[in-house]
């Protein structure tokens, strides 16, 4: 067990229902999940004296949102960031605590991801009409090879040339994830899906089709963080972190074409320190919840944790390898991006209601 | 092949780091960051310092534009408005012949293919050739396949 392993929890979570478009201010759906984070806690907006969030210049502030709903906070900061921020502001939040900056933090994400801001250079009508290329810019939207798709779509590529797997294995994540969805209610897409649906969608940008990609979401979602002790009279189960990693990569293939595999992601730098911090092996290790920006990314980041080999995450899904079914006993994995909704990654962090619910 | 680039909607805003890069590609000349402490060479010249030995004493590195093809994708989907009539086209990451280090590092740079999706594949060399947009301080390198290799790879789905 590491130093910190078990001192602090997750002990609230709120989410606004998932809207394209939500026709609502970033504040406004900040306001809400926050709302919901505290209820769930069973905390009072007076309870909680930090709050963080992240986001793209897309969104609103910690400030903004404790000044709407009258908390007056300890500590509060906002980062830039994208979709591996959530389990970043969670490691803040920990060390925030320990050393006694607040007592219990609450972290949002509120993005008007459809209707709003767009990945990737988009309107929310569709392509940008004239576009500017500055910064990073410069070196992307000049040979049109701007979104998460197509950059991903380039690690995808060189995937499959160096393991010989095929877009099968992309299908068979489609149908698992798909299936799990039409077992939750709050799911956007829940009408099953099979191989041949994946195979016949319509390409978006080649090795990636319609049903690899996930879904551009109008939502904002909160957690609640804080420590063992304060737990003990809320409302619900704390989950509790036992360790972690967080922005980990350091050559980013967005500005890096030259790093060591395309197909790194963060995982292949931090698992080990992550599983050593909770002194825990693999085998230990009951429940996965992947960031799916695209059936893909769900592959790589087995592979990339350790939990198979380089390659060996392709086989196996239809056989149910890497099942959500409990029963099936070992891995089980929660569908978010695809066909729940999109958050940034922020989703997975909801991943505590399962947890809770596991432990109840 | 691809349709048309419609450069009349791409503007292109080079800064301190990136001026000279730009006014080589005027001068058909393909330019990667150099490290004059190391030789260490990288692509995009947007990072001003050697992700090798931490020198922020850069120099140019003239390459002779020709390399092989790494990965690539082929956009169909259109999402930025200059690509609108250019879909499919294929975006490749290639490996620089001339940029080959010692410890193995190669550096890879990034564009749009001017040969057809069923033309690429994965291994296949390529040269750069410029295109003038309607921007004249603005000419845009894009790549062409210029050979034959064996055991290439193509996405054939």
């Amino acid at each position: 067990m590491g130093a910190l392993t078990d001192k602090y929890c997750i002990v609230g979570v709120g989410e606004t229902p998932h809207m394209r478009p939500s026709n609502r201010t970033t504040l406004s759906m900040a306001c809400e999940a926050v709302s919901k984070a505290l209820a769930d806690a069973g905390l009072k907006p007076g309870d909680v004296d930090g709050m963080t969030s992240y986001q793209a210049g897309d969104s609103t502030t910690s400030p903004h949102v404790a000044t709407a709903l009258g908390m007056r906070l300890n500590y509060a900061v906002d980062i830039l960031g994208g979709g591996s921020s959530g389990e970043a502001l969670v490691a803040n939040a920990i060390g925030l605590i320990e050393a006694g900056y607040c007592e219990t933090m609450v972290i949002f994400r509120s993005m008007n991801g459809r209707s709003g801001r767009r990945m990737g250079g988009q309107t929310p009508g569709g392509p940008v009409p004239v576009a500017n290329a500055e910064g990073d810019a410069q070196f992307n939207i000049g040979w049109g090879w701007t979104t998460p798709a197509q950059r991903f779509g380039m690690s995808a590529m060189r995937y499959l040339h160096d393991t010989g797997c095929t877009t099968k294995a992309f299908a068979e994540i489609a149908v698992a994830h798909r299936y799990h969805a039409t077992l939750n209610p709050k799911a956007i897409h829940r009408s099953p899906i099979t191989i041949e649906d994946h195979q016949k969608s319509r390409w978006i940008v080649k090795p990636f089709r319609l049903l690899d990609c996930c879904q551009e979401t109008d939502v904002s979602v909160a957690i609640i963080v804080t420590s063992r002790e304060r737990a003990y009279d809320l409302r619900h189960p704390p989950v509790f972190i036992m360790g972690g990693y967080a922005r980990t990569l350091t050559d980013s293939p967005q500005w890096n074409y030259s790093r060591e595999s395309l197909h790194y992601v963060a995982g292949n730098y931090g698992w080990k320190r992550s599983f050593g911090m909770a002194g825990i092996s693999h085998k230990d290790v009951d429940f996965v919840s992947c960031y799916d920006a695209f059936t893909f990314t769900t592959l790589i980041q087995l592979e990339a944790n350790g939990f198979c080999g380089r390659g060996e995450a392709c086989p196996g899904w239809a056989e149910g390898k890497h099942s959500y079914d409990r029963q099936a006993g070992c891995r089980q994995l929660r569908k978010a991006d695809i066909c729940y909704g999109m958050g940034w990654g922020w989703e997975n962090m909801a991943s505590c209601l399962v947890l809770r619910g596991m432990a109840a | 092949m691809p349709g048309p680039i419609d450069y009349s909607k791409l503007r292109i805003l080079p800064d301190f780091d990136t001026v000279e890069w730009w006014a080589a590609t005027r001068q058909r000349k393909y330019l990667v960051r150099q490290c004059k402490a190391c030789g260490h060479k990288w692509f995009p010249p947007t990072f001003p310092a050697c992700a090798k030995c931490a020198s922020m004493e850069v120099a140019w590195f003239e390459t002779a534009g020709k390399g092989t093809i790494y990965s690539y994708v082929v956009v169909v989907q259109p999402i930025v408005g200059a690509f609108i009539g250019t879909v499919p086209y294929v975006v490749a990451i290639i490996e620089l012949d001339d940029c080959k280090e010692a410890d193995g590092r190669v550096t890879r740079v990034a564009g749009v293919m001017i040969d057809e999706e069923s033309e690429v594949a994965i291994g296949l060399p390529c040269e750069v050739v410029y295109e003038e947009t309607n921007d004249p301080k603005i000419v845009m390198p894009r790549w062409k396949i210029n050979g034959t290799a064996s055991g290439v790879w193509r996405f054939t789905e």
